[in-house]
């Protein structure tokens, strides 16, 4: 009778698989918030969604100094997922990596660090393009043995204007490249997954079975 | 329904995880040998069906189906949810693992609670138990969304605000998942009454 049992349900755990393949065709997606952001100009955008493609409306996003967890700055996502803030001059003076969460309703939560270096030009270009970029911020105090001044076209403008185009043609891959390293969920995980679960029960039931059959 | 790691704080994550140890304890201690492979299927069929999302409302919606498993399970419910979202967690990053105990209080509980209020309508057969069935299934939703807004109540968001909003967004889900308890629970009756044990076996209660 118990062979009779186990026989249904391998039955059925055979029908039940069949039919997850099948509806494994729509795509399986994670709640996961995808949160990226890359540099525009002096501004800083910041692009959240829901993997794959549904953006964080309303989102609560903030900027946080990524070492200390300090919050410099706090703002809301509009209806395309997108917030954009100008550059903080504490960070753009002091070189911080910012950590900018993304907390979207019912505690679906994001992250992604922003380095330093790939939101402002490198420590020795900046000393000579921020003068001339931001007249606001206060510029870096010391300024390092740079080259000698050299005629001609001035070389800040030339590296403020190849950063901007740079910067504005690398964007997309940026954002490709930051979907990219977000893990997809694909059939073999699931089917793994499921795998695990028998796995696991099978152990079980052995140790049960161990159990039973010692008199 | 997964709540993401980093939202909330220490105390709740660590009520969350003594909650889940304490309830799959029992799970464990309730779960005897025939009812093995019934808790291995329903957990792989949580397993399944919190992955693959409709985007409905603003986040995208996904079965949880922890009411027809609190009614085919009883507390065994709470090792099954467990190990799925255990795996979730590693394979997909999908919640995580210091929001484990947490997540699994929140989608067992109702599952566990639903079992207990409805397995007097339950046994008494006929439409009462079609409704029950289906009743059991919203529940379990509602509840579960009832949770995740407290959990989310030591976080500053308000709880109103949050239980509004969990609540509204689900009431899909709910619908829907009614209407499949309904109907499992019905096909089973007929076709394989020896899945109901859970129900109406003297051996879980």
């Amino acid at each position: 009778m118990a062979l009779g049992h186990i026989r249904h349900w391998v039955a059925a755990a055979v029908g039940a698989l069949v039919s997850v393949v099948l509806v494994m065709a729509l795509p399986a997606l994670a709640h996961r918030v995808l949160v990226f952001a890359f540099v525009e100009g002096d501004k800083i955008q910041v692009e959240a969604k829901f993997v794959p493609d549904t953006p964080v409306r309303q989102g609560t996003v903030r900027v946080l100094e990524a070492t200390a967890g300090r919050e410099l700055l706090t703002g809301t996502t509009d209806d395309q997922g997108r917030f954009s803030f100008p550059i903080p001059a504490e960070a753009k003076g002091k070189r911080l990596n910012l950590r900018i969460v993304v907390e979207a309703a019912m505690g679906h939560r994001g992250e992604w660090l922003l380095k330093a270096d790939t939101y402002l030009p490198p420590a020795a270009a900046e000393s000579e393009a921020a003068p001339a970029a931001a007249a606001g911020t206060p510029a870096p105090a010391a300024l390092p043995p740079g080259p000698p001044p050299t005629p001609g076209p001035s070389p800040e403008a030339l590296e403020a204007a190849l950063h901007r185009a740079l910067e504005r043609h690398l964007a997309p891959m940026k954002e490709m490249l930051a979907e990219l390293s977000q893990r997809r969920t694909t059939l073999p995980d699931v089917l793994g997954g499921i795998g695990y679960i028998v796995g696991f029960f099978g152990l079980w039931a052995y140790f049960q079975s161990r159990r039973r059959n010692r008199p | 329904m997964h709540i993401s790691e980093g939202v909330l704080s220490p105390a709740v994550l660590a009520g969350g995880a003594a909650l889940t140890a304490a309830g799959t304890a029992i799970g464990l201690k309730k779960l005897d040998y025939e009812a093995i492979p019934r808790v291995a299927l329903l957990s792989a069929a949580f397993f399944v069906a919190t992955l693959i999302h409709v985007p409905v409302g603003p986040v995208g919606l996904h079965l949880v189906l922890n009411g027809l498993m609190g009614l085919l399970l009883g507390w065994p419910a709470f090792p099954a949810i467990l190990i799925a979202l255990f795996l979730q967690a590693l394979l997909f990053q999908f919640g995580g693992l210091t929001v484990l105990g947490v997540n699994t209080v929140t989608m067992a509980v109702p599952a566990v609670a639903c079992f207990y209020l409805y397995r007097g309508l339950l046994r008494r057969g006929g439409t009462v138990a079609a409704a029950a069935a289906g009743a059991c299934g919203a529940t379990a939703i509602l509840l579960s969304g009832l949770l995740v807004a407290a959990a989310l109540l030591f976080t500053g968001e308000g709880f109103l605000t949050v239980a509004r909003l969990v609540a509204l967004a689900h009431l899909p889900v709910m619908a829907v998942e009614g209407v499949i308890s309904l109907f499992v629970f019905q096909f089973l009756k007929k076709v394989r009454p020896e899945m109901l044990e859970g129900i109406y076996g003297p051996g879980s209660h």
